[in-house]
């Protein structure tokens, strides 16, 4: 029943498994996949489907063998694609016998007509055996590690119970969406980005030791070549692995990534309201947002005004509101974004107070 | 040692009697009739304005109510008799009455339709399987 073995020189490393995030999941995967999993030659006891490192499983499925003892049921499970063994731990509660003398006495301290605790406490018990306690034909829910053992593969449940399913509808379901899961997830390859220097990674990379910089130093203007050597390190980092081993190629020399790096960051900078130009001109001059004390005290002035008409006394005012104020009164390059970031810091210094998602008032 | 019974596949009504003896099956139909003397049931399906009938033998299910006119799902081994044809020895009878028949069906074709794209996907990779 077993597939051919995976090469094992086809595994991923098992230091990039968490990496995976099926890996961390209760699978839902067929039975029939579940038994054909290939082990890990790396770690036993955890399998691959399809590159994917697995370990614990989600099932759904009908009883067709039931073996109990003391401590566990076995419950052959199969739903349709394949037939597995799953051991059902009995938890102690349910291993306790009902001592009759006991709950006798009880009875009668009982409040009459009352909340009867032990009663009760006996009802749920009864209900909770319900649920462990399966009969052939009837539908049960496993999820748990799998394991091999006397070269059977079994599955090891942390949860089991059964399902009430008098109209189908579960396994319905269940039939319908395991497949887009495989289509969406499992079938799909474990893509793992190793640590290249991707145009992406090297402007977030960028952008955070802009904005560490202009924190750490409360930065409140600055232009952009007062900003641009910090960028330099990353050039150079770029350059070096470029050129490691590779013939000369003609395209952008170090100068001009620089700019270029730079001006992607500052446009994103302004993007999240970081910082803002307040007055476009040749000399490109940038302010940052939270540290503008000029724009801060014009934003509280007008929410603490507005906040004593009528019209805004009880609900305060809507945030476009107070835009469309900001860039009349101070500078039309006042982005949303960058109120938002403002909006925030007031807030936190509980000059304002937010009566709404998109509403400010003053104290 | 555990001796697990062989998977139940799910088929339609209509495709039972064609199936060998011998196969583990899973379908479904509506009780029309049920005889305890020979613990016979039989199930119907409509299909393409034809009416399949499925043969169940119930003794290892007995007792079980029988609700005439309801939808069951029937999970045993196919097995040949003289006269008769195909019957599903039942290990499962379970009424499922209230059943949406045509999601079923929908179900049941959506995961016929994964495996065979899948088995499709495979054969074009061309990797020699070694099935034991």
């Amino acid at each position: 029943m077993q597939a051919a073995a995976m090469d094992p020189a086809d595994e991923p490393p098992s230091m990039l498994w968490g990496m995976d995030p099926i890996f961390s999941a209760f699978a839902r995967l067929f039975v029939r996949d579940i038994l054909q999993m290939t082990e890990s030659v790396q770690v036993p006891g955890i399998y691959f489907y399809n590159l994917h490192p697995i370990y614990k499983v989600d099932v759904l499925g009908t009883v067709v063998y039931k073996r109990e003892r003391d401590d566990f049921f076995c419950y052959g499970v199969d739903d349709g694609t394949g037939v597995i063994n799953c051991l059902c731990w009995k938890s102690n509660l349910l291993k306790e016998e009902e001592d009759p003398s006991k709950s006798g006495t009880k009875h009668s301290d009982a409040a009459e007509g009352g909340f009867d605790l032990v009663a009760e406490l006996r009802k749920l018990r009864q209900k909770q055996r319900k649920r462990c306690h399966l009969e052939i034909g009837e539908l049960i829910r496993v999820r748990g590690p799998v394991k091999t053992s006397r070269q059977q593969r079994e599955i090891t449940a942390s949860t089991y119970y059964k399902v009430d399913d008098p109209v189908m509808a579960v396994q319905i379901a269940w039939m319908m969406e395991v497949p887009q899961l495989y289509r969406l997830f499992y079938d799909k390859h474990f893509q793992l980005d190793e640590a290249g220097d991707s145009a992406e990674t090297s402007l977030s990379k960028a952008t955070n030791i802009i904005k560490d910089f202009l924190k750490q130093r409360l930065v409140a203007k600055f232009r952009p070549y007062d900003v641009q050597d910090l960028l330099q390190p990353l050039i150079s980092g770029r350059l070096q692995t470029q050129s490691a081993g590779q013939e000369a190629v003609a395209g952008p020399s170090g100068c001009q990534q620089l700019n270029q790096l730079l001006k992607e960051v500052l446009q994103v900078l302004q993007d999240q309201g970081t910082v803002y130009r307040k007055v476009k001109s040749q000399d490109e001059v940038y302010h940052v947002t939270i540290q503008d004390k000029d724009l801060l005290i014009t934003v509280k002035d007008i929410i603490r005004e507005d906040s004593k008409r009528e019209k805004y006394a009880e609900k305060g005012c809507h945030i476009l509101h107070i835009l469309s104020a900001v860039r009349q009164r101070y500078s039309l390059n006042v982005s949303k974004a960058a109120l938002e970031l403002v909006l925030q810091t007031l807030e936190c210094d509980s000059d304002i107070v937010s009566t709404s998602d998109s509403h400010y008032i003053a104290f | 040692m555990s001796m697990l019974p062989p998977t139940a596949v799910f088929r339609f009504p209509w495709e039972v009697n064609s199936i060998k003896e011998g196969e583990s099956v899973r379908t479904f139909g509506r009780l029309v009739c049920y005889q305890p003397d020979e613990s016979k049931a039989t199930l119907t399906a409509q299909h393409a304005s034809k009416e399949h009938r499925v043969f169940v033998q119930t003794q290892f299910v007995e007792p079980f109510n029988p609700i005439i006119g309801a939808q069951y799902l029937v999970l045993g081994e196919t097995e040949m008799y003289e006269g008769v044809g195909v019957m599903v020895r039942a290990r499962v009878l379970n009424c499922v009455d209230g059943v949406n028949t045509a999601l079923l069906q929908k179900a049941i074709a959506e995961q016929r339709s994964f495996f065979a794209e899948r088995e499709s996907k495979q054969g074009e990779v061309a990797q020699p399987q070694d099935v034991t």
